[in-house]
């Protein structure tokens, strides 16, 4: 597998997306560069989630192209599921299983050898203060904890990409700290982030690139600046919801 | 990162791709493997009591007042059919009750997004099934030996026919758990089809004794031809060809296979 550096991390076009008689996403087109820290902003329905579920294979499509690195999701499952991470804005934790078996049979599943695996577990349970929590069952924990869970799950396989579909949902500010500042790590190590929020703050503090979606569609997208002086200079109509409390992070 | 580094450990995930096909399925099976152990009060020991209960009453009770069936007392001839239902009821249940509540409660999306195929997702399920079920079913046989002596004709042949016997319902089972939108959807299956089947299927009776035209519709019955190979592994008699018992539960395993292959690909009721 040899990806050139030009190929885009993600390139949607012409996406169409129906439940039933209802035209939820409306031909999107959007271009997400290697390395970059991409934001998708919007209100509740607005098609966030639908949107990153078809990138990542979990809803159909009805229409339009999706290329993760270069490579067709359709055709390419197991190739693109090793280079996407996803964190869903539902938990779904599996009840069964205390929290460190849970992970690595997750971690197990993407094939990763047992050293590699014991080193990834530690490192990222110690990051996000899950260690003393190893060995109880998700379903007890507070939504701070599940939150830090979907994230470690998604970053176990070391993906290229890492999707986090509103990982500030249901958060403390402290969590919130953290998190950004991990997340800012991560993006100037390399890592390509898509994150999407209906808090204009989160992708302004976060993100190099946004696009703005409304019911189904995208009304703009490009650098953060410009985007931020145009919503805050009232030059579009979007609805957001009450600004989100605000860590400030380098 | 350069991008120099990227293509690098863009090729080191290649080379797990290929290194690391199988690890994944064998996560898989292990952790739904482990699932239904770690509820062995629900799960294994129910069925073995049940089984028990039957052998006493239709051991030590009543069967001395049923005569003998091809030379076997009541309960010899039926225990076979006991060891079906428990082995069959076990790889149903334990397989519609992954899928559905995976569904239920949406941790089968982290499944569909690993790099498992399609067929290594539905043979792990099957396998943690297939195991349910072939540990209840040896559990049952230790209960036979050691309770009235059951023999064991031919150990192999009993171990394959209780392993197609559960892959066939652990197949089934995928195909209702995918389906039901209730738990009572999948109750219902198991009281209008899995049950009518074994009754019907030969496990309380020989066929032999039924008028022709039951006789025939008995051949329709897959159970018949599951019951037909246990017993033959058990008592060493059939009523039928072994290998084409064995050829025909074959078929129909790999056709319910096939089709839970199917519906994943097509993302029935798991992609909307
Ligand atoms: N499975 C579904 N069936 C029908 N409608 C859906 C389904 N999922 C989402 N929708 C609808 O599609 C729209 C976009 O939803 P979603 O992508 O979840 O928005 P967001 O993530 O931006 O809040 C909403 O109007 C929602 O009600
Ligand atoms: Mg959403």
């Amino acid at each position: 597998m040899n990806i050139s550096k030009a190929v885009a991390a993600l390139e949607i076009s012409g996406l169409h997306k129906y439940y039933g008689s209802f035209h939820a996403l409306k031909g999107i087109d959007l271009i997400v560069n290697r390395g970059s820290f991409f934001g998708l902003l919007g209100a509740n329905g607005a098609g966030k989630s639908t949107s990153i579920h078809m990138i990542c294979g979990l809803t159909k499509k009805t229409q339009g192209s999706i290329k993760v690195l270069g490579y067709e999701v359709e055709h390419h499952h197991e190739i693109i599921s090793r280079l996407i991470g996803l964190s869903q804005q539902e938990f779904n934790l599996d009840r069964f299983f205390p929290l460190h078996k849970l992970l690595r049979y997750h971690g197990r599943l993407y094939g990763i050898g047992k050293k590699i695996l014991d080193h990834r577990l530690d490192e990222l349970m110690s990051q996000f203060g899950l260690w003393e929590y190893r060995n109880q069952l998700t379903h007890r924990l507070s939504g701070g904890f599940k939150r830090r869970i979907m994230l470690v799950r998604a970053l176990l396989h070391d993906p290229e990409i890492l999707i986090l579909d509103e990982p500030s949902a249901g958060v403390d500010i402290e969590l919130r700290i953290d998190l950004w500042r991990y997340l800012k790590k991560l993006n100037q190590e390399g890592k390509t982030i898509i994150l999407t929020t209906h808090y204009l703050e989160e992708a302004q503090s976060l993100c190099d690139d946004i696009a703005l979606l409304r019911e189904g569609e995208i009304i703009l997208q490009g650098r953060k600046d410009d985007i931020v002086s145009k919503l805050k200079g009232n030059l579009i109509n979007f609805f957001l919801p009450n600004p989100l409390e605000t860590p400030h992070v380098e | 990162m350069s991008s120099k580094d990227l293509t690098l450990s863009l090729s080191a995930h290649a080379a797990t791709l290929s290194q690391k096909k199988w690890a994944g399925f064998f996560s898989l099976s292990l952790r739904e493997i482990e699932r239904f152990l770690t509820m062995k009060s629900m799960t294994v020991f129910p069925p073995l009591i049940s089984t028990a209960l039957y052998i006493i009453v239709f051991g030590f009770f009543m069967g001395r007042q049923i005569v003998d069936i091809h030379g076997f007392s009541y309960i010899m001839f039926i225990l076979p059919g006991l060891l079906l239902m428990s082995v069959t009821m076990n790889a149903f249940m334990n397989a519609s009750s992954i899928l559905y509540m995976a569904r239920y409660d949406q941790t089968i999306q982290d499944v569909l997004l690993s790099p498992l195929s399609y067929f290594q997702i539905v043979s792990a399920y099957t396998v943690s099934s297939i195991v349910r079920g072939v540990l209840v079913g040896v559990l049952v046989c230790v209960a036979g030996v050691l309770l009235v002596r059951m023999p064991i004709h031919s150990p192999a042949i009993l171990l394959l026919f209780l392993m197609i016997s559960a892959q066939v319902f652990g197949s089934f089972g995928i195909m209702i758990g995918l389906r039901a939108e209730h738990w009572e959807h999948i109750a219902i299956y198991i009281n209008f089809v899995v049950t009518p089947l074994t009754f019907l299927g030969g496990v309380f009776y020989s066929v032999s004794l039924l008028p022709p035209w039951l006789k025939t519709l008995n051949l329709l019955n897959p159970m018949f031809y599951m019951v037909n190979g246990l017993r033959y592994g058990i008592l060493g008699i059939s009523e039928v060809s072994i290998l084409g018992s064995f050829l025909i539960t074959l078929l129909l395993g790999s056709t319910l296979l096939g089709i839970t292959v199917y519906l994943f690909k097509i993302g029935y009721k798991l992609k909307t």
